[in-house]
Order: C-alpha cells, then structure tokens, then sequence
C-alpha cells in the first residue's frame, strides 16, 4: 500500500518553510487534511471527541510556535505527531482517565472474522471449509463505489471498538504504513496487525451484507 | 444454501483429502490450511507477517480454494474502498493558532 499521507509526501522542506512564513492558505490545506488523521490519533489516547479536538488545535499552536525548533532530523510529520501524541498524553493525565488507549477491553479481539455457522463442522464432508462461501462481487465493485456504500462504511468504521478504528482508520484511510501507526499508538507490530485484521474483517462482513442483501 | 452447485469444490484436486491423511511427521505444523484458518490469516499474508512454511501452505490453497480468493478480493475491494473514505476535515484552525500564525507573517516580513 504506498503512502498517501500528507504529512509523509517528502514536501517536508515547503511545508516548513511555509509554516515558517506564516502561510495562512498553505496552512489551512495542511491543517484541513490532516485533521481527521491527527484526530484520529488524538483519540486513541483520550475518550471524547471533543478533547480529542482540544488536543489536535493544541499540537498546531505548539507546531506553528515551534516550527523553528525543527531541524529536519526526523520527518515532519513524525515531529508533528510526536508533539500530537505528547499533547495527548498530558491530556490524559491531566484528566486522570482510568483507562489508557492500550487496555481498552479486548478490541472485539476474540471474535472470529467469519462466524463458524458458516464453515463446514468436524462430522462434514469437509471441515473447517465454507458451508456458505462468500458470493464474488462484480468488478469494480460498482456498488462498493456508491454513496450509500461509503456512508455505510463509514458508520460502520465509527462504530469499530476504538482501538480497531484507530488502527484502521490510520492504515486504510489515511494509508499510515504499519511502523508509523505502532509508533503513534504505542503498539507491538503483532498488536497493531491483530486490530488491523479484526476491524478489516468486521467491515467486510457489513459490505458483505450490503453488496448481497442489494443484490437478492 | 446451497453450496458449489456451479463450482468447483474448492478442494477437489487430485491429491489427499484434507483431514487424516496429511503427510510429514506428528510433530510437524499441519500441512494444510483450511477455509476457517485461511480467513484468520489474509491480515498476515497482506502484510508479508506470515512464516515461511505457513506462507506456502497459504498460497497453496489459495491455488486451490476459488471462495478464499473470491475472499482476499473481498478483503482487498473493503480496504479499498476505505482509502476513499478519506476527506477534508469541516474543522477550522482555532483563533489562537492563527495569531500564532499571524505573528509569524510580521516577523517573516520585517
């Protein structure tokens, strides 16, 4: 999958430069695409949507106040997180949250990816093989590509446990490769690939839904 | 359901059924992965997670299994379509930030 984040394009040098300069419309572009990503990643250490969205205006008041202070040793945008992931934290303390992001319940992280009624059981012809195997879905998936599909998905996302939706959200929608997403969730790579799995799985299984109950 | 009317079975191949009959030694990993153990898996064959020896046996049902690839084309088409759900944000830069902004124009143009 490449990399389509805005904050890892390799435009590290102009985008510094125009913070620097106070480019209002340069940084209102870089603000506005970056902001469900850094939210996202707010959120995986502090509960409400609201703070989470405290803690994003935070992290570019210190970016904006502290551009100087970058020297392009890291990436900018593994400075701006780190900064983000920082504001995050002291949030988190400041408001003694009982639970950090990495002990939120299990992450849904038991549930299977496909229920076991649809495999074949141990006195079939088959084990552990489909009974109901998925059914193709045409190409392009036209209907994958319609409205009401991206609204569904997107609801669907927004209901994941928050950890999965944090991974997912991360890798899938802002295209974050897997060792950036580790580092600004603080996850083991096993972690981040179990989440991963259990929330892609989930989503399938609800345009799965969507793609057959439009067809029947 | 019914399942397979017009397609193949997706184990019907020449070779041994997949229970009972698997070669190698006791202590060896099973030789095959079926459909229920594929599904756990596709997350690790994408990302490149998989060990050698499961990776081949991955592969070799998915020569075999046409579901499971009908699967991974699932699982692909759902990533993709969530690489479209990305968008600007609504939000706006707070007041303070854009002073802080501003501040910076002054000095930039001194």
């Amino acid at each position: 999958m490449t990399t389509k984040s805005p904050l890892s394009t390799g435009r590290d040098v102009q985008v510094a430069a125009a913070l620097k300069a106070g480019d209002e419309a340069a940084f209102r572009d870089l603000f506005e695409r970056t902001y469900p990503m850094m939210k996202r990643v707010a959120l995986g250490y502090v509960d409400s949507d609201a703070v989470a969205e405290e803690v994003v205006q935070e992290t570019w008041l210190a970016v904006v106040k502290g551009i100087d202070r970058f020297e392009g040793r890291s990436t900018l945008g593994t400075w701006i997180f780190s900064i983000l992931t920082n504001q995050a934290k002291s949030h988190h303390g400041r408001e003694r949250r009982a639970r950090p992001f990495s002990s939120i319940g299990s992450g849904g992280a038991d549930e299977p990816a496909i229920h076991a009624d649809r495999f074949q059981k141990d006195d079939e012809a088959w084990p552990g093989h489909w009974a109901i195997p998925p059914r193709p879905w045409q190409k392009p998936e036209r209907r994958l590509l319609s409205l009401e599909a991206r609204d569904r998905l997107k609801d669907a996302l927004a209901q994941l446990p928050a950890r999965q939706r944090a991974v997912v959200g991360l890798r899938d929608v802002d295209g974050l490769p897997a060792e950036e997403v580790c580092d600004v969730l603080n996850l083991s790579p096993e972690n981040q690939r179990v989440l991963l799995h259990r929330g892609r799985s989930r989503l399938r299984a609800i345009l799965e839904q969507y793609v057959d109950g439009a067809d029947a | 359901m019914e399942t397979g009317s017009d397609r193949p079975n997706p184990m019907d191949h020449s070779g041994p059924p997949p229970d009972g009959a698997s070669v190698g030694d006791a202590n060896s990993v099973p030789d095959e992965v079926v459909c229920e153990e594929f599904v756990e898996l596709v997350t690790d064959y994408f990302e490149d997670a998989l060990p050698p020896r499961k990776l081949s046996h991955v592969e070799e049902h998915l020569v075999l299994c046409d579901w499971c690839r009908t699967y991974l084309d699932q699982m692909q088409a759902t990533i993709g379509a969530l690489g479209g759900l990305g968008e600007r944000a609504l939000a706006e830069p707070s007041e303070s930030v854009l002073a802080a902004l501003r501040s910076r124009q002054e000095t930039d143009g001194r």
